[in-house]
């Protein structure tokens, strides 16, 4: 569904990405891990159309979106949520939902009708009417996902939507992500939450200095020496085991 | 809902009143304070559509007036052409100008932004002031007057009706602003424009297009206020002065709604039309004192009312809906 082919992104003397190809097929839930100032959201940048590549390609269903405006890639059906989220803030949380919705809708009715099914499957039902600014950062990173759903993605990146979050926001979250997956979205998934990582992904993807250092299921890559070192530290294997 | 629902009834009492008072006022005066009452009004909705529902702050909205008004009184003077073409000659070039301008805000953001239009409006001023074969410089241009609806020569009432339909049109594209696919995009755009296009919105297209429509709105005004006062001075038309009013209007009266402009007016054109009567005539010591008066209202309403008069309408409605409880 989505190739990226030796894609490399330079701010001045730093390469933030470095020859980075990666493959995810529809259906797919990929988790991107790594330190912070690895890479991660300069590659969600890159996907979504936010920076053109210095090298190489991005391919979105066969066809080469590669520099393309971030709203013409949205348009093909792949979007993205920010780290720090970006609401409309004097809006209210059912009119951020319905511009995600109009984009593919031509009548207000009809994208209102979406909006609140998105809403619902949420859990924002009862703060529709709240003004986006007013909300509590967990109901923010809802509304950034539900914003982005109402798109009708075909794949989704969510960029860090479950930092921040307390313990039981945090399952929420995570339902959420699993619905989603269940019923049919491909997901790219940043997060440094390892343990809703290793339960949620289905391959794992370590971005270390611009560079992808490993590749595999979430076992595979917590057993990986190199991620150990870079990212996890003993600890982590010690825990988990 | 309900707040925009209260703001419809406040427009159509507005309008309404507007249109019952030339029926019975036949006062010239009061007509004429009518008459700008709605023109600014109408120019200050023109300016929101880029300031308020596209969030693109211009500080140089009077270099469109000025196109319309110099558009119609050259195609008059140096062409002999009924109003209607300088109108429409006006609103093209306002049309051109006004997307050189948008194009300009997907480069320059905020004050930067801002800043570039004072200085198109600027431009403008010095080509006018100084171009004296074309323009007849800084001595200005005197409007023709031709009795009759075809060039634009009309009687106090007949003004009064036409420009309050102009102010209605104004009026319902904000409205329409407010409902349309169209305006929601648009406000997105203006709330975060990466997280508009991360939801495919082209969000550089709908800045040129609600600034462009914006420049050509203004200069339809422009138009009908020269045929309305029959003289053209650069150094008014094209002054940093009208541009800020036109936005102050809107920011007195409540940014980004479509009945703000309007209210804004209102206290603004009247007040100064009054203390203009009344102060200038004492002392002409006194000529520049509205403009201080101008200033305190300005302080008393970002102090108390920020959100704009609007707001205002809402919250005593909010109040008087508790004390009903």
């Amino acid at each position: 569904m989505l190739s990226l082919e030796h894609v490399t992104k330079r701010f001045g003397g730093l390469t933030a990405v470095r020859d980075v190809t990666l493959e995810v097929r529809a259906g797919d839930l990929l988790g991107v891990i790594g330190p912070n100032g690895a890479g991660k959201t300069t590659l969600f940048n890159l996907i979504g159309g936010y920076y053109r590549p210095d090298e190489g390609r991005i391919v979105f269903e066969e066809r080469d979106v590669t520099g393309q405006p971030a709203h013409a890639i949205a348009m093909l059906g792949l979007t993205r949520t920010f780290q720090i989220v970006k609401p409309f803030g004097s809006l209210s949380v059912l009119d951020n939902v319905m511009i995600g919705a109009l984009t593919r809708r031509a009548s207000t009715r009809q994208a209102r009708a979406d909006a609140e099914r998105v809403i619902d499957l949420c859990g924002l039902g009862p703060h529709a009417a709240a003004r986006a600014r007013a909300l509590p950062l967990a109901l923010r990173k809802r509304l950034e996902v539900a914003r982005a759903l109402a798109t009708q993605p075909k794949l989704l990146l969510l960029d860090e939507v479950m930092a921040g979050l307390n313990p039981t926001e945090l399952a929420g979250m995570v339902e959420l992500v699993r619905r989603l997956h269940a019923e049919g979205l491909t997901l790219i998934v940043i997060e440094h939450i390892m343990a809703a990582m290793m339960r949620l992904a289905q391959r794992i993807v370590m971005l270390h200095h611009g560079e992808k250092i490993a590749e595999g299921t979430p076992r595979e890559i917590a057993s990986d020496r190199r991620v150990i070192d870079a990212y996890l530290g003993e600890e982590f294997v010690l825990a988990e085991a | 809902m309900r707040a925009i629902l209260a703001q419809r009834w406040g427009a159509l009492v507005l309008f309404g009143v507007a249109a019952v008072i030339p029926i019975f006022v036949r006062d010239a005066y009061f007509l004429d304070t009518l008459v700008l009452v709605l023109l600014w009004g109408a120019l200050s909705a023109a300016w929101n559509i880029a300031g308020g529902y596209a969030g693109q702050v211009s500080i140089g909205h009077a270099a469109f007036f000025g196109i319309g008004a110099y558009s119609t009184a050259l195609m008059g003077v140096r062409f002999q052409q009924s109003p209607w073409v300088g109108m429409l000659v006006g609103a093209l070039l306002s049309l051109a100008a006004g997307a050189a301008i948008g194009y300009l805000s997907n480069r320059l953001k905020g004050p930067y932004f801002a800043l570039s239009t004072i200085a198109f409006s600027q431009v403008l001023l010095i080509v006018a002031s100084r171009w004296r074969a074309f323009t007849a410089g800084s001595e200005g241009l005197p409007v023709p007057f031709r009795p009759g609806f075809g060039t634009l020569g009309l009687g106090d009432v007949a003004w009064a009706y036409l420009i309050l339909v102009v102010a209605l049109l104004y009026w319902g594209i904000q409205v329409w602003l407010e409902h349309s696919r169209f305006g929601y995009r648009l406000a997105g755009v203006r709330e975060d424009e990466d997280a508009a296009q991360a939801l495919g919105i082209p969000s550089r297209r709908l800045k040129v297009i609600a600034v462009t429509a914006s420049a050509a709105l203004t200069s339809v005004c422009g138009t009908l206020w020269a045929q309305k006062v029959g003289f053209v001075d650069p150094f008014y038309v094209f002054s940093v002065d009208l541009s800020v009013r036109f936005a102050l209007n809107a920011i007195i009266g409540g940014i980004g709604t479509a009945l703000g402009p309007f209210l804004g007016s209102i206290l603004i054109t009247s007040l100064e039309t009054y203390l203009r009567a009344t102060l200038s005539g004492v002392k002409s010591g006194f000529t520049g004192i509205y403009l201080i008066v101008y200033g305190i209202v300005l302080i008393l309403v970002v102090r108390f009312v920020p959100e704009g008069l609007s707001g205002l309408t809402t919250r005593l409605r909010a109040r008087w809906t508790r004390a009903q409880a």
